[in-house]
């Protein structure tokens, strides 16, 4: 498979390296990166699973290729808590119980920010619609649009 | 009672933050190396001999290190009937079945190896249709039941597919029949659907130069995984070692061994080097396991008050290609089967049928969720020809303390009628609509002025929306006898480490179990730590299913803590130079009888300096219901003690539906849940409101499609999973506290009861609205459509 060499700005730190040009997004960050926290979970972006922010949008990192990442800034669930705190949105689905297994967590994380950033304070059904592609099998999902929605106000107050 | 401090508080989950920053390591999220990566070709075919296999150009694949042939691991497996092998050998029997395996350097090598293999079938009729398969004389899909070991609770019958058969007998049903004033019965399907975790089965296997095999896995239950790998493989079972991972999504479909086989086939044949086989969606569909589809018959008989005089199932599964947990999902739906209700004469007759199709196993309810809707659904339909409230027609009979069950035994910690007092006071149930027989509790309906001719159901025909109110109820034993053990050591600086081996999967037993602790003991939940689970040395766990770790790995905990109070009393009768007999461990102090001034914190265990150089502290716990079990008859299943605690609830749910699309929209749930007692209450609520949402999505839009034994709708889109859009409507959760005497601090279980009436609750909604109910799942627009003649 024919390479090309890709530069591109993963939680603030800039990498430059030779991917075949098949290869997906999600396989450059959790093969070649090593970032473990976005999961596959079906690879042909039905579940959401691998959902990370590319230039501030929510893509399925399986169904984006390295190479369309050139010159992005991608953001990972690695890159969500600063030096010494969690972010609102994690510390948010802590608290209102929006965790159980974990492995949707990252992808709804990433969603989650991607409406804030654009969409401060969101409806219920708003925040409903934007994780409508984040499949989550545990937790009935009613605390997830609950801890984004306490996150948006925590936010609101910084 | 003695007011406790951390047990009834709902703590914060303690793996919650690994699990928000993506630290946490799933199953594939481990790399190693020299790793390799595993794929496999799998059966185009549901049902065919093998007549050759050729891998010469497999093998020739730039980056392949091992081809594994059936042959090569003729190991045969299963919980029950041993008549799986870890890759087909003469004959495939379901598509997706794995035959040969290849291992290479990359994935993309080791697909595109898998592409080049080529196999020779000769293709046999295929078994799809479970109620002909249960005929005599029907193709076999394992020719001979005698010739598999069985270790287990499963009765075969010979010449047949059926892999076994469940019989329960109480009282003399055609006395019931005599005695009843009305009978109704009824057919129910339930299709076939699948636990859908994110996180597909994956695992990794190395096979060392000692012949030390090392397993990473999301498995629920790591022990019973490594006696499987053992026996198979003819090894001690101290050779083989599972490494547990964090687990994205169980529900039951992790539990028995699936990606583990393959990884170790593989490892076998490149020794030394790691091997990571990693299902893909669609092998996940059809290679994994299912919940296998039901047909399930009910008859039930009372008397014209309302009281319950007999019922009869008859219960068909349809449990794939290998009997793997299908006797088990037939023994625990047989012990529900008549319901939380107290009746006089009961029979119940389950078959599990093998077929050739994706492998039926344990999912959340193992059985009682799709026996609940059956015999739930049929019983309003009872309450409609006794012109009686539904409500009512399950108070009157249900199991109270003291009630015989139908296994004969006399029940304790029975909370079914509060959970259904407290579902109908929170949804507002207001008994039945006057006149309009099976109307049951329909709401209200479109006003009058828009309705059409009334049908003779009463409900109107042309327009508008009608709203109807459901209840539905259910009784689950847990897997009874089982085994838990825990080690609690005491760390130098007074901090604790416990080592337990219940699995967490998003249910909480990783804070559920320090809790029990830090009460027992005293101190803050903030001195204990979880070691990760890892058989080389964790201390022996069942599994992780039936709902049972918070019991059974808390009580074992509860002795551990006991042995360590022990220890902590003979080092602080060294160092106050007292009688051992003189101290005691009160409210989370160490104190001395008759001597005030002697007090230590178990808080503070460091600082008081009676640790140092004194032996360790280790506290070892163990707890087993083998002694208070009592084995029931396999013909009748009777027995004065079946199961350790039988789990109730109930739910209620208002929904509406749509005459003009058949679409039904539920507009709320009310779940009520004996849970003996919540250790953690928010993380009980949890529970509960996730298995509600994964009952709305079994209820109304689930369903696995094949055709010719191959799954069409292998993905996630085409296999509908409630989405939160779909999930937009209220849930409340009530727990119910009926403190079991043999739970720690009284506490049942709670991971499988939320699913188990749900369905059935909102199946029952339908029918008050429509007067007519919709007996296969999922209710679908078009079904509903059909039933009131409108397509």
């Amino acid at each position: 498979m024919t390479e090309k060499t890709i530069t591109l700005t993963v939680n603030g730190e800039p990498f430059t390296l030779n991917v075949p040009v098949n290869r997906t997004l999600l396989e450059v960050i959790r093969e070649d990166l090593g970032m473990t926290g976005t999961k596959e979970g079906c690879g042909d972006g039905n579940c959401g699973a691998c959902t990370v922010l590319l230039d501030g949008q929510p893509v399925n990192s399986c169904l984006v290729l390295a190479v369309e990442a050139e010159g992005k800034e991608v953001i990972t669930v690695e890159g969500l808590a600063g030096e010494d705190c969690l972010h609102p949105l994690q510390q948010a689905f802590i608290d209102e119980g929006a965790v159980q297994c974990g492995f949707c967590t990252p992808g709804m994380l990433l969603a989650a920010k991607g409406l804030l950033d654009n969409n401060p304070s969101p409806t219920d059904f708003e925040i409903r619609q934007a994780i409508a592609g984040n499949l989550c099998r545990c937790t009935g999902y009613t605390r997830i649009v609950k801890a984004i929605k306490k996150a948006a106000s925590l936010l609101a107050q910084q | 009672m003695k007011e406790l401090a951390v047990v009834g508080r709902s703590v914060a989950r303690k793996d919650a933050v690994e699990k928000v920053t993506g630290s946490a390591l799933f199953g594939d999220d481990y790399r190693h190396p020299g790793q390799l990566y595993g794929r496999f070709y799998r059966s185009p075919l549901p049902h065919a001999l093998i007549r050759n296999v050729d891998v010469s150009k497999a093998l020739k694949v730039p980056g392949v290190r091992g081809v594994v042939l059936g042959s090569d691991v003729p190991y045969y497996f299963g919980p029950f009937i041993k008549d799986q092998t870890f890759l087909a050998l003469e004959k495939v029997r379901y598509v997706g079945e794995p035959i040969v395996g290849v291992a290479a350097a990359s994935l993309e090598a080791a697909e595109e190896a898998v592409q080049c293999i080529k196999v020779d079938f000769e293709p046999l009729p295929p078994v799809l249709d479970v109620l002909a398969a249960a005929q005599p004389g029907a193709p076999l899909v394992h020719e001979n039941w005698s010739k598999y070991e069985i270790t287990g609770l499963a009765r075969p019958i010979a010449n047949t597919n059926i892999c076994d058969l469940f019989t329960l007998r109480k009282g003399d049903i055609e006395t019931g029949w005599r005695e009843a004033d009305v009978i109704v019965e009824n057919d129910f399907y339930v299709p076939m659907i699948q636990h859908a975790t994110i996180e597909t089965h994956v695992a990794t296997a190395q096979v060392d130069t000692n012949g030390q095999i090392t397993v990473w896995s999301p498995t629920q239950s790591p022990f019973y995984l490594r006696q499987e790998l053992a026996y198979a493989l003819g090894l001690p079972m101290s050779n083989i070692r599972i490494i547990c991972t964090r687990v994205g999504g169980g529900f039951g479909s992790k539990h028995e061994m699936k990606a583990e086989a393959l990884a170790v086939s593989l490892a076998l044949k490149v020794k030394g080097r790691p091997v990571c086989v990693r299902f893909n969606r669609q092998e996940e569909f059809s290679g994994s396991v299912v919940r296998g589809p039901a047909y399930i018959r009910v008859k039930t008989g009372a008397k014209r008050d309302g009281t319950l005089v007999a019922q009869h199932v008859v219960i068909h599964w349809d449990t794939g290609a290998y009997s793997t947990y299908g006797p088990r999902v037939n023994y625990n739906a047989g012990f529900s089967a008549a319901g939380p209700y107290s009746i006089p004469n009961i029979k119940i007759d389950g078959y599990c049928v093998c077929t050739n199709k994706p492998i039926g196993s344990a999912y959340r309810g193992f059985g009682v969720p799709e026996i609940s809707f059956a015999t739930e659904s049929l019983l309003d339909e009872l309450a409609g020809e006794l012109n009686m409230d539904p409500l009512e027609l399950r108070l009157r009979n249900a199991l109270v303390e003291g009630s015989i069950a139908a296994t004969g035994e006399r029940l304790f910690s029975v909370g079914v009628k509060p959970a259904l007092e407290a579902v109908a006071k929170e949804i507002g149930w207001q008994g039945p609509v006057a006149g309009a027989k099976r109307r049951g509790n329909s709401l209200q309906s479109v006003p009058a002025t828009q309705q059409g001719s009334k049908g003779e159901e009463g409900y109107p025909v042309m327009g508008g929306k009608v709203r109807g109110r459901g209840v539905a109820c259910f009784c689950k034993l847990t897997g009874t006898p089982s085994q838990s053990s825990v080690v609690i050591r005491l760390n130098e600086d007074g901090t604790f480490t416990i080592l337990q081996s219940g699995i967490e999967m998003g249910q909480g037993i990783e804070t559920v179990i320090p809790q029990i602790v830090a009460e027992e003991l005293g101190i803050s939940l903030e001195k204990i730590k979880l070691s990760p689970v890892d058989t080389a040395y964790s201390p022996y766990e069942k599994s992780t299913t039936s709902s049972r770790c918070t019991m059974h790995v808390g009580n074992a905990a509860l002795a551990a803590v006991k042995e360590l109070k022990e220890q902590l009393c003979i080092l602080a009768a060294g160092a106050w130079g007292m009688d051992v007999a003189s101290i005691q461990i009160v409210d989370g102090k160490i104190t001395a009888s008759g001597d005030l001034t002697k007090s230590i914190a178990i808080d503070r265990l460091a600082e008081s300096g009676i640790l140092k150089n004194k032996p360790p502290v280790v506290g070892h716990g163990s707890y087993a219901t083998a002694d208070i079990w009592d084995s029931p008859d396999p013909e009748t299943r009777q027995s004065s003690r079946s199961t350790v605690y039988w789990m109730y609830g109930a739910q209620a749910a208002e929904v509406e539906v749509d005459l003009d699309t058949g679409q039904v929209e539920v507009l709320k749930i009310v779940a009520a849940h004996d849970v003996g007692r919540a250790i953690n209450p928010d993380a009980c609520r949890q529970q509960v409101e996730g298995a509600v949402m994964m009952g709305l999505g079994n209820a109304m839009m689930e369903e696995m499609i094949l055709q010719q034994g191959v799954v069409v709708n292998n993905n996630l889109t085409d296999f509908k999973v409630p989405t939160a859009m779909d999930c937009d409507f209220p849930v409340q959760v009530f727990l119910v506290e009926t403190m079991h005497p043999e739970g720690p601090f009284g506490a049942k279980g709670i991971g499988e009861p939320g699913l188990c009436p749900t369905a059935p609750a909102i199946g029952n909604a339908v029918y008050a609205a429509l007067g007519k109910h919709v007996r296969d799942l999922p209710i679908t627009g078009e079904k509903v459509l059909k039933i009131i003649g409108k397509l």
